[in-house]
């Protein structure tokens, strides 16, 4: 048996490697080992808990306003602190347009280039492209015109070898099925992405402040000033004006370019409506609280969780049922590390005791990874839009139903395709659709509070530390755009006695627990066929479906041996 | 929404991890600077990729300060030109972008690259630890310094 190693995984945020064993042309098992955060009780302990959303959102390096809010989520439930409506409406506001953000950059910027040869699109036809584009999308920007610019900018990188952006894809790679046409439709939308997300997180520049890290949360609310009278306020009628457009030609965009394109290129790879399913357990805490963040039945995105991919039935959800393992992970329990822990409970001793670098094969059968095993009622559990939709699908939700059996429809497929590569790729898209939409209808909900007065966007009753308990614990959540994001915070004597995270890719990533349940990746490249071992794709295809990010990454410039001149030598 | 400024100062880096923040925490202390021009933008860039797009789009001068690995000892303090950046190799990740990456997806958007210097610092560690290492903490006031002499400079440029 040939054991295959992927390290690192590109195109993802952070360090990730699988190592796949291969039986007869397809995959027999597989591991994943990451590096993730861990340290980030270590920088909370002590601190205000009114100032831990700062730094948690520093977390992860693309993630930065889901960890500020699952922050001050944490410590208002601790202080039970219930935020004023305006304040709820705000933040479901800026998660749902990140979801629309990411869901678009993953589908075009980090996923993409697994099912599009950049390559073959420079072979492409810009007239067939223009008949291709207006068979699927009303979209304007369709002419051959257009295109054969396109091809030209794209030809011209290619020659000057600036290509960073495109590397390291699998070109000429016999599993690529799309004609050299959908390439170059593909490529144009890549493009066309880039400028739609840069122009769309404008949102955030107007609720969140002028940086890329929010500035605007607040343990009980927002700080976002809202005044209709006022033009320097954060949110007065120009600027629900501004924002209603940014929603509007993002649902256009979904619409008429995401969607299209996601049916299109799904159409061309039907066999992997039939790959990568994985674990069939499926959880999402639920999220986008129209009234109390308590009132779980009245979330937008319902809570509850699927086992054995059963859609009969949507389990519920307590928190009080999460543990983690860190059986085969590089950390210590100090009650010996075959028992699960509760995150209030959570440990962080970390011990390696892999191989030393550089190193053939990790001891799998022993401890491989950085990431702990979160499991759910001791189930593994696979998290994030796919999760979502199929909880809200199963609850009954009906603009998801509608959503869900339209694109099904339209695919000749049934739900039970939706347990797959594709079907993780087709329900983010959906999701992104379903958001976006949304984002207009919570954008509007906000102009007409502000329209009728209502201009509360934080309670500070208990603002005050003397107010607060000597001792309280809370649970902060948020369907993140990768999935269930969760932080426990225990504040004793007005400060942080201990905090503790567990965030989406932890629990897809991550390795086998005490009874050698397989994480969510490991299950899901089970019986995966590999055309060409040198170059598994296939690995990558179903292991960036889930869109994987292992963030907190440091920024260190690699500029070892180049061109630099000293200012100041050490 | 103000239209976006022309200077962009840009820090780079992860604030919990030691000198990784030298970027983050040098703009800090620009916006609390005097002589930085009024129109100068001070972006805290964290280690965000393609969502940092938006903020030099329009921007015509780009100073970089980041942490940046050249093999000399902790400390050293070293500059690099638009061309010196360019030899530096892509990531292969769209997140965790370099800032030659950044400057590529404006070329793929037909957009005029600006003008980039870098300012870096060679880190001592970056584990885990919202401070910075004795080494980086004693360049702080030099790269303080050189950014404002190269914000000087290039003010001078174009109003001459």
């Amino acid at each position: 048996m040939a054991r295959i190693v992927v390290d690192p995984v590109t195109r993802i945020e952070g360090h990730l490697r699988i190592e796949a064993e291969l039986n007869g042309g397809a995959i027999s098992d597989a591991w994943s080992s990451g590096t993730m955060f861990r340290g980030i009780e270590l920088i909370l302990r002590g601190r205000d808990p009114r100032e831990a959303w700062i730094w948690a959102q520093r977390i992860c390096g693309v993630c930065t306003t889901v960890h500020a809010l699952t922050s001050v989520r944490a410590v208002e439930d601790a202080l039970g602190i219930e935020v004023p409506e305006n304040a709820n409406l705000i933040r479901n506001i800026i998660g749902a347009s990140q979801y629309v953000q990411d869901h678009v950059i993953h589908f075009y910027h980090l996923h993409a280039l697994d099912w599009v040869d950049v390559t073959l699109a420079l072979k492409a036809d810009p007239a067939k492209t223009e008949q291709l584009a207006e068979s699927i999308s009303p979209w304007p920007k369709s002419s051959r015109t257009y295109f054969k610019g396109i091809q030209d900018r794209v030809k011209a990188l290619v020659e000057s070898k600036q290509l960073s952006l495109f590397s390291s894809g699998y070109w000429g790679h016999p599993a690529y099925h799309l004609p050299p046409e959908a390439n170059l439709l593909a490529v144009a939308h890549y493009i066309e992405a880039l400028e739609f997300q840069r122009d769309y997180i404008r949102i955030h520049a107007v609720l969140g402040g002028k940086n890329p890290h929010l500035q605007t949360y607040l343990v009980g609310g927002m700080s976002t000033a809202m005044d209709p009278n006022e033009p320097q306020a954060t949110i007065n009628p120009e600027r629900i004006t501004f924002l209603a457009e940014l929603a509007s030609k993002a649902q256009t965009f979904v619409d008429q370019v995401y969607i299209p394109d996601v049916l299109a290129v799904a159409s061309f790879y039907r066999d992997w409506f039939g790959r990568g399913e994985g674990l069939g357990n499926f959880l999402s805490y639920g999220d986008f609280p129209q009234g109390s963040v308590k009132d779980s039945a009245r979330f937008y995105l319902p809570r509850g969780a699927i086992f054995n991919r059963d859609l009969s039935k949507v389990q519920p959800v307590d928190p009080a049922n999460v543990a983690e393992y860190v059986t085969h992970s590089w950390y210590q329990y100090s009650d010996g590390d075959q028992n699960p822990k509760h995150p209030y409970q959570g440990e962080t001793n970390p011990k390696y005791t892999g191989p030393k670098p550089p190193f053939e094969n990790l001891q799998t059968d022993q401890k491989y990874s950085w990431l702990k095993a979160p499991r759910y009622q001791d189930h593994p559990m696979e998290v994030g839009p796919l999760s979502r939709m199929l909880v809200a699908y199963a609850s009954g939700h009906q603009e998801v139903k509608d959503l869900v059996n339209g694109a099904l429809a339209k695919l000749n497929a049934q739900p039970s395709a939706l347990f797959s590569t594709l079907g993780r790729i087709a329900a983010r898209a959906i999701e992104a659709q379903l958001m976006a939409r949304q984002v207009s209808k919570w954008v509007a909900e906000l102009g007409d509070k502000l329209g009728h007065g209502d201009l509360r966007v934080h309670n500070g009753e208990k603002w005050d530390p003397d107010s607060w308990p000597k001792e309280a614990q809370g649970f902060g959540f948020h369907e993140a755009p990768r999935g269930a994001l969760a932080h426990w915070v225990h504040i004793e004597d007005k400060k942080i006695k201990n905090y503790q995270a567990v965030v989406p890719t932890t629990w897809n990533a991550g390795p086998r627990d005490a009874k050698g349940q397989r994480g969510a990746y490991e299950a899901s490249l089970l019986k995966t066929p590999i055309a060409d071992p040198e170059r598994p794709l296939e690995i990558l295809r179903t292991v960036h479906s889930f869109d994987p990010c292992l963030a907190c990454a440091v920024h260190v410039v690699d500029a070892q041996g180049r061109c630099h001149s000293v200012l100041k030598a050490s | 929404m103000p239209t976006p400024p022309k200077y962009v100062v840009l820090g780079l880096g992860n604030t919990l991890h030691s000198d990784d923040g030298v970027g983050p925490q040098a703009v800090e202390r620009l916006r609390s600077d005097a002589r930085v021009p009024e129109d100068v933008a001070l972006i805290e860039g964290g280690t965000l990729g393609l969502e940092l797009l938006t903020y030099i789009w329009d921007c015509s001068y780009l100073l970089v300060l980041d942490a940046v690995d050249v093999g000399q000892p902790p400390g050293t303090l070293v500059r690099m030109s638009s061309q010196e950046l360019q030899t530096l190799p892509g990531r292969g990740s769209v997140h965790q972008l370099g800032v030659a990456d950044l400057l590529v997806a404006l070329r793929v958007l037909a957009r005029q690259p600006p003008t980039v210097v870098l300012l870096g610092v060679q880190p001592a560690t970056t584990k885990w630890g919202t401070e910075l290492s004795p080494a980086v903490g004693a360049v702080m006031g030099s790269l303080i310094e050189a950014s404002v002499a190269e914000l000087m400079r290039v003010a001078a440029i174009t109003s001459a």
